[in-house]
């Protein structure tokens, strides 16, 4: 008896498709209509909401500060758990498994106690402050909630775990032998790391640095309690547009935005990438 | 012949053990190793502050210090009844999600690598988009969905349990799809075949071989769905209603409005639990076996 593995798919399948399409559909036509107040919405559908995006520049500088925001913590997360990863990919003691402990549990644990955890450690009167102040590398006390540093920081502490754990699966599937063959034929660490690592891992990390820049698009909890108010990127402005001003047809048309934006990008780095290799800049 | 054979022996390069001797200036390995500390720091310091602040000694209106000026246990004592009932509610829903997901995410799993659709990639893209749309456009897509159902039937979803429920169950599913898939696809079909030729039935092969074999992954992906539950904020906040939050809502309420020193006591609770989750899960089927499958 042949089993017809494809009738497993339909139930997962209708489920998926029924709440993407409904629940997108839905905000994408509710931008369309204008705000009355209160949470109305007006019959007439039109443009309006996005007119008012694009001629406004308070709404164009937050969506240029949540792209640049979630570049950044995209680009600090690679560099800074890509030699971690590596680290623990090629370790061979029992300290790799404490190592990797350490990263699942900070991936784990909710974002909003470790954005708990940088207000105190940040506060003016921490232990941190006290000590640059003591060196000297400071006046007066550094803070980090209000501003975009601290926007970006909170992001990289929502992405670093996740990211490692990526760049660790990336890098287990590239042999040890062939940093080992290049050893042997007398390349430095260096020169494996930029002509064997780099290039053999690069499409793994092209792949996971996307995911990283997605999450932090979406990223409301840490940009909404470090940005303390201040600083606005698109996912806090939508939370307040609809908590706090009840106009769910521009909160709508923010979502959209956010939307659109992050599928362009994704959708030009694939393209880039592939113009690279196709061009054979890049090694893949 | 056992002349030859010990010539083979010779001629056999030898079989290396350890790593090759490094070369390279050794600055370079210091180097390395104090670049990972430091990114460790910059990982774990939050809680480790988080938990040492618990320890916070003074009284509600005292400023939360690290380390801890006279240190006791008291926050841990006052933990307000809500805090309880929201973890209470992350939990069942944390739970939940995992077993919804599981329930469809496997069978969901099985059929895109089993099958041989024409358009097989695209379902799997699709299968996909819910961790692509952005958590908070997420949040307020369901928000307005349960608006529009509300108005339509006159039964609102959004501050109810099936309303918080259906948003975690869309971005928990392609988690336990996306590591199941990923072990399928290494899946040995001789082991199947080998099973049923020996006189097995169809449902007694997936219970007793395909089953174990994929356990890992659903393992790894029912701990990704229950955890991305478990502390989500941006499609929780819109569906949860004033006395009906999770916890990392009421968290988040409470850094942003009226702060409570015994959070920092309860957060301290979620991080052991995180801890004690993981270690769990170690001996369960370690936490290789859970990464390589959680390969997406």
């Amino acid at each position: 008896m042949k089993v017809r593995w494809e009738l497993l798919l339909i139930p997962g399948f209708l489920i998926t498709i029924l709440l993407i399409v409904s629940s997108q559909y839905v905000f994408l036509q509710g931008s369309f209509h204008r705000d009355l107040g209160l949470g109305r919405l007006s019959e007439a559908m039109n443009l309006g909401n996005y007119f008012k995006f694009f001629s406004d520049t308070f709404y164009l500088n937050t969506l240029w500060i949540t792209i640049k925001t979630s570049a950044l913590a995209t680009l600090s997360t690679i560099l800074l758990g890509f030699p971690v990863a590596y680290l623990i990919a090629r370790m061979r003691s029992r300290w790799a498994m404490i190592l990797l402990a350490g990263v699942v549990v900070a991936t784990f644990v909710t974002i909003v106690i470790k954005v708990f955890g940088l207000i105190i450690i940040f506060s003016a009167d921490g232990w941190l402050n006290r000590f640059l102040l003591w060196v000297g590398f400071i006046d007066r006390p550094y803070t980090i909630i209000g501003n975009e540093v601290g926007v970006v920081v909170g992001l990289m502490h929502f992405t670093l775990g996740f990211g490692v754990l990526l760049l660790y699966s990336v890098i287990q599937t590239i042999p040890r032998s062939y940093e080992d063959a290049a050893q042997i034929h007398g390349a430095s660490r260096w020169r494996v790391h930029w002509r064997i690592m780099l290039p053999l891992s690069l499409p793994g990390i092209t792949v996971g640095a996307l995911m990283i820049f997605n999450m932090s698009m979406g990223a409301f909890t840490s940009a909404a309690l470090l940005g303390g108010g201040r600083v606005f990127t698109l996912p806090v402005l939508i939370q307040r547009t609809v908590m706090m001003e009840i106009k769910y047809a521009m909160a709508g048309t923010l979502a959209a935005v956010l939307l659109v934006s992050v599928i362009l990008i994704n959708l030009l780095s694939v393209y880039l990438l592939k113009r690279l290799k196709a061009a054979r800049l890049v090694i893949a | 012949m056992m002349e030859m054979r010990s010539e083979m022996a010779v001629i056999q390069p030898r079989a290396r053990s350890g790593p090759l001797p490094k070369r390279g200036l050794p600055w370079g390995r210091w180097f390395h190793w104090l670049y990972c500390s430091l990114s460790y720091i910059f990982l774990l310091s939050p809680m480790i502050v988080v938990i040492g602040a618990s320890l916070h000694g003074g009284e509600y209106y005292t400023a939360i210090k690290f380390p801890p000026e006279d240190p006791s246990f008291q926050w841990y004592f006052k933990i307000p009844a809500a805090q309880f009932h929201a973890l209470g509610l992350s939990f069942l829903l944390g739970g939940a999600a995992t077993l919804g997901a599981c329930l469809v995410g496997i069978p969901a799993a099985l059929g895109i690598v089993r099958s041989n659709l024409p358009l097989k990639t695209l379902i799997s893209a699709l299968f996909r988009a819910p961790l692509q749309i952005p958590a908070i456009v997420t949040g307020i897509a369901f928000l307005q969905l349960y608006f529009l159902v509300g108005d339509a039937t006159g039964l609102y979803a959004q501050g109810t349990f099936l309303g918080l429920y259906l948003g975690h169950f869309f971005v928990a599913t392609p988690y336990v799809i996306g590591t199941v898939t990923a072990i399928l696809q290494r899946f040995d079909n001789r082991l199947e075949e080998a099973a049923l030729s020996l006189g097995a039935s169809r449902w007694r092969t997936f219970r007793r071989v395909t089953l174990p074999v994929i356990m890992p992954g659903v393992y790894a992906g029912a701990l990704y769905s229950f955890m991305v539950s478990f502390g989500d904020v941006p499609i929780s906040i819109f569906l949860t209603a004033p006395g009906f939050t999770t916890y990392p809502v009421e968290l988040f309420y409470g850094l942003e409005n009226d702060f409570d020193p015994s959070i920092l006591a309860s957060a301290s609770l979620v991080i052991f639990f995180c801890l004690i989750v993981l270690l769990g899960m170690q001996k369960l089927v370690g936490l290789e076996a859970l990464l390589r499958s959680g390969s997406r």
